[in-house]
């Protein structure tokens, strides 16, 4: 959160990061109404509805039984995004590092819901 | 931080599964009323085969209801597949018994999702959900007035031809 005021303050900067880990931070522009996702080498514009497809996607990943299946199959999945211009390639522990960085971003997302109600809508 | 996701649409993820579930029960109603409309159809039921045809419809529009309020406050509808509907009954009784299981298994659902609206103070879907409980209050008293007519006149002799002349005349008009 505090990384996160300090780059609203900036007046050239349009993007507020939402939410980081160490493998990746998804930043949000509120010119363009959309967010960037920075993570597996490559930073990718996401619009409302294709946020909301990449969530619904990766959270439908059943990590578990990837986890317990012994195949010898590359543990490997192909997130595609129908309508989406990007689509991404990742293995089981990125698939885990970007479900824990939506999870957050989610969170945040929610939290700024509730600040931006309390400080802007509700008249006190 | 602008709140973009809320300017994008007024009700919740959670309150969208859940009435995105709500559409695929109504459309697995109206198919099973349909499925009933045909069974009686078949078995010489001709009212009862009328009444049925008429509740599929109205589950229909239920169907549509939900779906429009979804689009109108910026969600995403899903339009369901129906599967799984059965083609004969056992008995013409055993007909208005599971319709009437069918109407509780709707109100249980909604009155399901309004407790997540109160949950949530999510008062708009409230709203809306209102004019559905009026509905449910018509639609439970239709099917288990139908269901009475077997008790109150009996299967004996041409009780079930009764029963099938009558089931086309329940109507709720209580002022209630």
């Amino acid at each position: 959160m505090q990384n996160m005021q300090e780059l609203t303050i900036l007046p050239s900067v349009d993007f507020s990061e939402v939410y980081s880990t160490g493998s990746g931070s998804i930043y949000q522009s509120d010119s363009e109404n959309c967010w960037y996702i920075d993570f597996a080498g490559k930073l990718a514009r996401f619009d409302y509805r294709n946020l909301l497809k990449l969530k619904k996607a990766v959270y439908q990943i059943d990590i578990e039984n990837l986890l317990l299946n012994s195949d010898k199959a590359p543990d490997l999945e192909i997130i595609f995004i129908c309508a989406c211009d990007h689509c991404y390639v990742l293995s089981l522990i990125q698939i885990i590092a970007l479900k824990e960085l939506l999870q957050g971003t989610f969170v945040m997302l929610d939290l700024n819901h509730i600040i931006y109600d309390r400080l802007h809508r509700i008249v006190a | 931080m602008k709140d973009i996701i809320r300017a994008k649409c007024l009700i919740s993820s959670d309150v969208e599964t859940l009435i995105n579930q709500q559409i695929k029960k109504e459309a697995h109603s109206s198919s099973i009323y349909l499925s009933m409309a045909s069974w009686c159809n078949r078995n010489g039921y001709d009212f009862s085969s009328e009444y049925f045809f008429k509740q599929a419809e109205e589950e229909r529009m239920h169907q549509l209801k939900f779906y429009k309020y979804i689009l109108d406050m910026g969600g995403t509808a899903i339009s369901p597949d129906v599967t799984n509907i059965k083609i004969e009954y056992n008995s013409f009784r055993e007909v208005f018994e599971e319709a009437l299981e069918q109407e509780i298994a709707v109100t249980q659902s909604i009155k399901n999702i309004a407790a997540r609206c109160h949950k949530e103070q999510d008062y708009v879907t409230l709203e809306f959900l209102n004019w559905f409980f009026r509905e449910q209050r018509e639609e439970e008293y239709k099917a288990r007035r139908a269901l009475e007519l077997f008790d109150v006149i009996g299967e004996e002799g041409t009780g079930r031809w009764q029963i099938d002349k009558h089931v086309g005349q329940i109507k709720y008009d209580s002022e209630a």
